[in-house]
């Protein structure tokens, strides 16, 4: 029963939203600027090293999880079968010139049991470190060292934040991706859906065309990869009868309720706040719309997409932050600034005015 | 009209809070509603630093249109025609596909107060028609790419409006030759032609000739919005359709492969090397870029069929010493649709009259 107040609430709500999500993470820079700024017209605090850092972050710690369970070893140590698959013999550099070089804790190889998943793993595992490597070059003496990175606890902290929302997550409380090709494929969904809408949300920020252009490359290959995992997952699990779409639909739901959440500053509710997710798990929909000249049609949502436009969607800075440390479903109801916690204990690596 | 279409979903019903929830959610809310005058500042000045520090070599007319250095000027509305011509080609295949028959009237005419000199085309069939033979799962893929194609098509003409162009004349037939052109086969037409609308494994073949060149035509698009455009949302817009596309192109190549690994080997399977025609094909249509697939200098990357588990595969169509996807030029998309490697050329192929678009004629 709406009364005025819940009214206006909703109004508040929607509009504040509405420029949240227009604006992206100027939006951000935005607060940034009202909380530390003394003159209001200064150039924005962000520049695009601030941005690729922060890509670099989620690059370490997707390079490090596929690493992991297809080389059994971090970006940093080379093995025999890395270096086979195409990565570079000298691994992968995790230091740089801000912040000192964290570890990782948990991962292990995965013991793949078809050559289909095995070999994504694989591909996705170099491309990942390439990414990093690449991220490292364009930044020059600006990169950040890698991160704490935590893949191992992390995923029963997810799982069980899951669990928080209503409708309950369906991820057991052991859950853990290193033990076979479908637990290594819902790990993997968690991360490349992330990417998509993190390069997405950043791409208009960038002022260098080439940091762009670069940008958009890199974008469509975690949507590669994106796509790939949950193609994966359809095959696996076409009706959802292995229960793997209910893991998809859980993390979505989270995703969606942790990046709503970071916007509004507030924790994931008990109840599904949010009426506008902006994420979807692989169960079928009825799509909203005639095909062609025949009617509506049941279909797959290999696409993270907004139904209503067929776009992916885009998170700015604080909402992918909110993600993957799990804000306040993790911290407690008060969000924690650096964000820290699930795969980033101690916080993101990031120069002065970076994103953290 | 653009930005609020894109970024203002509409709200369904009314969020539920209570006690505690709506306190510390005012208290946020009243925070936030006092900053977002800097929000928009911000903006401003993001726009504003884009302006001055990007796109060297490129100068911004106030009206949102860009100027190259030969002289050319093109406003972001020219940009979006340019992905609408090639939505529309992109969902007239999958709807034939996923339904047997192509967009509604609605969504290919004119738009109301149209001005422009482009006239709406017609559809050359050919053999274009629902794939049979298809399980529930894999029906339910094509009708969602049919539909994520065609949304674009709507998407693409709601951003526009009236500045929208009609669809020109598309060609499906033109699989044939172009088959034919790859080395696929010798037939372009009846026994022994390819088909794409014959099975699924000859649906996924035929879809992979388009999306991949999506994923590039929207990559080397992006950079030329103007400041203009980006602040009205046509960048990210781009960006998110881009993503689309990549995931259809992650989708048919995984699908290609992951037959491939089941049905055991190459020959088994032969889908997979017809796509790699197909990508060398294109790699020769590409100006400027004609290096062999897989190379560097190249903007394609050669499906692999994986042997082991520890080998790796290639879903993801991007460099190989960096991981980065391509993109190409307007020119040598069109090169692509059109199915010729000659300069100055302004329809054939797809689009049999060309596209409706500035960039109908390649330039190099």
């Amino acid at each position: 029963m709406a009364n005025q107040e819940t009214q206006l609430l909703d109004e508040i709500i929607t509009t504040s939203r509405r420029k949240m999500m227009t604006l992206g993470a100027a939006s951000i820079a935005g607060l940034v600027m009202a909380a530390t700024a003394t003159d209001a017209k200064a150039a924005t605090t962000y520049s695009d090293s601030d941005i690729l850092n922060f890509a670099l972050n989620l690059e370490y710690l997707e390079a490090n999880f596929f690493y992991l369970s297809a080389f059994g070893t971090t970006i940093d140590k080379p093995n025999a079968a890395s270096v086979a698959a195409g990565g570079p013999s000298a691994g992968i550099p995790i230091t740089g010139s801000v912040g000192t070089a964290g570890t990782v804790s948990g991962g292990s190889m995965v013991p793949f049991a078809t050559v289909a998943v095995g070999s994504f793993a694989t591909e996705i595992a170099i491309a990942e470190g390439k990414h990093v490597l690449f991220l490292q070059g364009a930044l020059g003496s600006s990169a950040i060292a890698q991160p704490a990175i935590n893949l191992g606890t992390s995923w029963q902290t997810l799982a069980a934040a899951a669990n928080t929302l209503t409708p309950a997550g369906a991820i057991p409380p052991n859950f853990s991706p290193y033990t076979s090709d479908s637990s290594f494929l819902i790990g993997a969904y968690v991360f490349e859906d992330v990417g998509v809408t993190a390069y997405h949300g950043a791409a208009s920020l960038l002022t260098s065309t080439g940091n762009l252009t670069s940008a958009a490359g890199i974008l469509a290959v975690e949507a590669y990869h994106a796509g790939l995992v949950r193609t994966a997952i359809n095959a696996l699990d076409p009706t959802g009868t292995l229960g793997l779409v209910g893991y998809t639909t859980s993390i979505s739901n989270l995703r969606s309720s942790l990046s709503q959440a970071g916007l509004l500053g507030v924790a994931p509710g008990a109840t599904s706040y949010d009426a506008n997710p902006d994420d979807y798990g692989l169960a079928t929909f009825t799509t909203p719309t005639a095909l062609g000249t025949t009617s509506t049609a049941t279909a797959t949502r290999i696409v993270d997409a907004n139904p209503a436009n067929a776009i992916a969607f885009a998170r700015n800075t604080t909402q992918v932050l909110n993600i993957v440390t799990g804000g306040a479903a993790v911290n407690g109801s008060a969000a924690v600034s650096p964000a820290m916690g699930l795969f980033f204990p101690a916080g993101l690596n990031a120069g002065a005015n970076g994103f953290k | 009209m653009f930005k609020s279409y894109l970024f203002s979903p509409s709200v369904h019903g009314h969020r539920k809070l209570s006690g505690d929830a709506i306190v510390k959610t005012i208290d946020s809310l009243v925070e936030k509603a006092l900053s977002r005058r800097t929000f928009l500042a911000g903006a401003g000045a993001a726009a504003t630093a884009a302006a001055l520090t990007g796109c060297s070599g490129q100068s911004y007319g106030s009206g949102g249109t860009t100027t190259t250095g030969s002289g050319t000027t093109y406003s972001d509305a020219d940009i979006l025609n340019y992905a609408l011509n090639l939505e529309y080609l992109e969902a007239q295949f999958y709807l034939y596909a996923a339904t047997g028959s192509g967009l509604a009237s609605s969504d290919t005419a004119a738009p109301s107060g149209y001005s422009g000199s482009y006239t709406e085309g017609t559809v050359t069939v050919g053999s274009a028609a629902q794939v049979t033979g298809l399980t529930t799962a894999e029906q339910e893929i094509l009708n969602e790419i049919a539909f994520e194609e065609q949304t674009h098509v709507q998407f693409l003409r709601s951003a526009l409006g009236s500045a929208a162009v009609p669809m020109p004349s598309i060609d499906l037939s033109f699989f044939g030759p172009l088959a034919v052109a790859a080395g696929i086969t010798t037939n372009a037409t009846g026994t022994g032609s390819f088909n794409p609308f014959s099975s699924f494994d000859y649906f996924l073949v035929g879809a992979f000739i388009f999306e991949d060149v999506g994923v590039t035509a929207y990559a080397g698009a992006a950079s030329f919005i103007s400041p203009t455009g980006v602040a009205a949302g046509y960048l990210t817009a781009a960006s998110g359709i881009l993503a689309v596309e990549a995931y259809h192109a992650g989708y048919i190549r995984t699908a290609l492969t992951a037959r491939a690994i089941a049905a055991g080997s190459a020959s088994a399977y032969p889908y997979l090397g017809d796509a790699n025609l197909v990508e060398k094909l294109r790699a020769s249509l590409t100006t400027g870029k004609t290096a062999a697939p897989s190379t560097s200098g190249s903007t394609e990357t050669l499906l692999v069929l994986p042997t082991s588990t520890s080998t790796p595969s290639a879903v993801a169509a991007a460099d190989p010493t960096n991981a980065i996807g391509f993109s190409r030029t307007f020119t040598q998309v069109h090169h692509i649709v059109y199915g010729s490697a000659t300069a100055g050329v302004a329809k054939g192929g797809f689009f049999p009259n060309g596209t409706n678009s500035i960039f109908a004629t390649t330039s190099a």
